[in-house]
């Protein structure tokens, strides 16, 4: 789970790496300074995070605050551009030969370190031997676990080679490259560089108030040229509401907002609608209902897909999220060239779902409770504290269910009690909750049969050898044509089988100060070109002397 | 006599009247809840979500277009229910303890009493939220636990009470005709303590109306479909800034509840004080 998070934080956050040297990236020459018309440096960003960081080398934590300060001081050799293809960062180029099994990087030569050093291979180097070291307190070095040999052939070209074609390979490579001069022996769990990064990155760090800021300022030197906003600065506001309070307050530049302050408490409120706009675009996430299928009840897939159509997905988009979604079929994101809009959906329809559990052999009992055998058709639906919208589901579903003799029982617990003592002990019966999709549409951790329980990611213990072939073949495949055809194929079989019931993508819904120039949402998000925003002279909030 | 004495004081009361209107008020509307309701409390509505109050939703809609009214009416079952039975619980464990240690006195006096120490100790509502983690939350845990953690103060009562009567001579006439221990405890004693344990045990309702409705609140107690005036608060905590009718109502009926029996635990003192 929390290499998806990562991943999915790469996506949201790397990106504001600016991209538009893509043409450029032949050329040796270093730009300091950035091509957008009209544009002036100044002012500064303010982003809130609910939690303080934990460490700012993103290589050694998991939590989102640290990360998305992280993505602003360091680069991978690899990105995701704003159409989420795959170019280069600190890499140049690369060439990819034996199927598929080497990776030779031709790293650029104009990169420094904040503190003025060089960039070489030595640093990624150093980067691949900490990330495979045993004694590394990192959650991230499966991808890297899989090369079996690393070589630095000159100063700027290193090759990997793997056991066999690995397609997520490539974007494994987006992890952040750690300065060797300055980590080369040390813990680096215990480095000052914890609490004072040096990275490539467009911004430098500045100061850390614990609890309170984290402020960091434009890199002068930045190889992609500098960016425009003078500091980046991470407020941090351990309460949404006071969040929202603090927006309207005109104290921080974006926020995201929950589908209800989107419909409900902008609009209509001229604070807000004087100083912010409002930005939405399909997220890199979807909502479903997981079934635990080591429980006889769910072993049928008939009950699963009677399950399925009393489900009302389109009701739930509309009242629970105002519309603010997308219905989900399978477990990619619509739009994406790995998503098949083809499957079998289960568009809403009572009758049919009760004809589906007669025929698993249900007959409803005195009490109108579905039973097979004297086992009533009666189970505890699980969802984490602290998200309003889930609990919602909850009880619609309990309401929806109940038409079809199914009796669900709703339990809400602590999140962390919820995934140690429920999921990871697979004593669970079904849970609402949610993944975040990964632009590489590897699906090994979530739906391979080898994944089954015991703290893994396949929680519901789904095994089907034919989706685990695809689930492998489908790693070794680089071209993305060919490449679909093997997931295309896995969501069909997701769309029979319904070990989950997919419910929803929801929308991401920003919103961003109107002072900020240059705001565009893509495929990639919004904050992949972070760099090039800017303000105008006469806009600007804040003043810094560098 | 005496009874007429009371009746008497009992008529200058208003805090008596104002709590037993509104007590009885509440109750009747529990009871007839189903007759009352104007929805049904649990019919989600997608078409009718945050509806202000009107004449057809006197009390508006939730997030999931659901009655409030309804929700408010049938959450005064919940909350009455989870009063009196865990009230009962409490009364029950108290007022056992009490008499025995009172009674016999001696090392059952001394290991109760320090036992009621002990359950002091512990913040109670803290102790109620750990034990909810354990088991999983339900009406009828809420009632239980708030029942059994909640009787310490009776048992104190009782227990000063018992000291006090059994040193009277018509216990000690009692004894020396050879009543059973028993007997004396359940016909002598009980009924001359149980006044004090009135006013007690009605204050203690509205303390477990209040105990209830907090930890719906936080999740912990009734679960949802069962609309409870803590659970309706919630959600309305999260829309408070436009919905205020989904925290106003709840809220109010719960603030009214626990006003009404304390008024009646006050009064109820103030009549049966023989000092007045």
């Amino acid at each position: 789970m929390i290499r998806k998070l990562l991943v999915c934080l790469l996506v949201l956050t790397l990106f504001a790496c600016g991209q538009k040297d893509s043409k450029n990236s032949g050329k040796e020459e270093s730009f300091k300074k950035r091509d957008i018309k009209g544009a002036v440096t100044g002012d500064a960003f303010v982003e809130s995070s609910l939690g303080d960081a934990t460490g700012l080398i993103m290589n050694i934590t998991s939590d989102s605050a640290s990360h998305s300060v992280t993505s602003k001081i360091y680069n991978g050799l690899v990105e995701y551009d704003k159409d989420l293809n795959i170019v280069g960062d600190l890499a140049r180029s690369w060439d990819i030969t034996e199927g598929g099994k080497v990776i030779v990087f031709h790293l650029r030569k104009d990169v420094k370190w904040h503190d003025g050093k060089p960039f070489t291979a030595k640093d990624v180097e150093f980067t691949y031997k900490f990330m495979i070291d045993p004694k590394t307190p990192t959650s991230y070095d499966a991808d890297f676990r899989l090369v079996k040999s690393f070589d630095v052939l000159d100063d700027y070209t290193v090759k990997v080679t793997y056991g066999e074609p690995y397609a997520p390979a490539l974007i494994s490579w987006s992890m952040s490259v750690l300065p060797s001069h300055l980590l080369e022996g040390q813990d680096v769990a215990k480095s000052p560089l914890l609490r004072k990064p040096v990275g490539t990155g467009p911004y430098k760090f500045l100061e850390w108030k614990a609890g309170e800021s984290i402020t960091l300022v434009a890199n002068n030197d930045y190889f992609k040229g500098r960016p425009y906003l003078d500091r980046y600065i991470f407020r941090i506001i351990p309460d949404t509401a006071t969040t929202f309070l603090e927006l309207l307050n005109g104290a921080i530049d974006t926020m995201g907002l929950t589908p209800l302050q989107w419909t409900k408490q902008t609009d209509t409120n001229p604070r807000f609608t004087s100083q912010y706009d409002k930005y939405q675009y399909l997220s890199f996430g979807y909502s479903y209902i997981g079934y635990n299928l080591a429980k006889p009840m769910f072993a049928d897939k008939r009950v699963r897909q009677a399950l399925s159509y009393a489900t009302p997905k389109e009701d739930i988009i509309k009242g629970i999220m105002f519309g603010l979604a997308d219905v989900a079929t399978g477990p990619f994101k619509p739009g994406t060239i790995w998503y098949n809009p083809n499957v079998k959906k289960y568009e809403y329809n009572v009758e049919k779902a009760k004809a589906l559990l007669e025929e698993a052999g249900y007959k409803p009992g005195k009490d109108g409770i579905m039973a097979k055998d004297g086992k009533k058709l009666e189970f505890e639906l699980m969802t984490n504290q602290g998200n309003t919208v889930r609990q919602s589901i909850c009880e619609v579903m309990q309401k929806s269910w109940e038409k079809i003799g199914v009796k669900v029982n709703i339990r809400v617990l602590e999140w962390a009690t919820f995934i140690n003592e429920y999921i990871n002990k697979q004593k669970f019966d079904a849970v609402v909750m949610g993944w975040n999709i990964t632009n590489d549409p590897d699906m090994y951790d979530v739906w391979h049969s080898s994944n089954c329980g015991g703290q893994k990611l396949n929680f519901v213990c789904y095994k089907n050898s034919e989706l685990d072939k695809l689930i492998i073949e489908g790693r070794k495949e680089f071209d993305p044509e060919k490449r679909k055809v093997f997931y295309h194929k896995a969501q069909e079989i997701l769309a029979e089988d319904q070990p989950y019931t997919f419910l929803y993508v929801p929308q991401a819904l920003v919103t961003i100060s109107k002072r900020f120039h240059e705001v565009s949402p893509a495929p990639a998000g919004i904050s992949y070109n972070q760099d090039d925003w800017w303000v105008k002279k006469e806009d600007q909030k804040y003043n810094y002397q560098q | 006599m005496a009874g007429s004495r009371l009746l008497k004081k009992a008529k200058g009361s208003y805090l008596l009247y104002s709590g037993l209107i509104i007590v009885v008020f509440f109750i009747v509307l529990a009871v007839f809840a189903p007759l009352i309701a104007t929805h049904d409390p649990t019919a989600i509505n997608f078409d009718e979500v945050f509806l202000p109050p009107s004449s057809v939703h006197f009390f508006g809609t939730d997030e999931l277009g659901r009655d409030v009214f309804s929700r408010c009416v049938y959450g005064s079952r919940i909350s009455l229910f989870v009063g009196f039975v865990a009230v009962g619980i409490s009364l029950a464990i108290g007022v056992l303890l009490g008499l025995l240690a009172g009674y016999i006195g001696g090392i059952t006096d001394l290991i109760i009493m320090r036992i009621v120490d002990i359950m002091l100790c512990f913040p109670s509502f803290f102790l109620i939220l750990a034990v909810i983690a354990f088991l999983s939350p339900s009406v009828f845990n809420v009632m239980a636990i708030i029942g059994l953690t909640g009787w310490m103060g009776v048992t104190r009562l009782i227990r000063a009470e018992v000291l006090s009567v059994r040193t009277r001579d018509y216990i000690t006439a009692a004894r020396v005709q050879g009543v059973s221990g028993v007997k004396i405890m359940l016909k002598h004693i009980l009924p001359n303590v149980m006044t004090p344990v009135f006013v007690t045990a009605t204050l203690g309702i509205a303390g477990a109306i209040l105990t209830e409705s907090s930890l719906s609140f936080l999740g912990l107690g009734v679960q949802p479909p069962t609309p409870s005036w803590g659970n309706i608060l919630t959600a309305g905590k999260d829309n408070i800034m436009f919905a205020w009718w989904l925290s106003m109502f709840p809220g109010l009926a719960i603030f009214i509840t626990v006003m009404g029996y304390n008024l009646l635990g006050e009064g109820l003192r103030d009549v049966l004080d023989p000092k007045n």
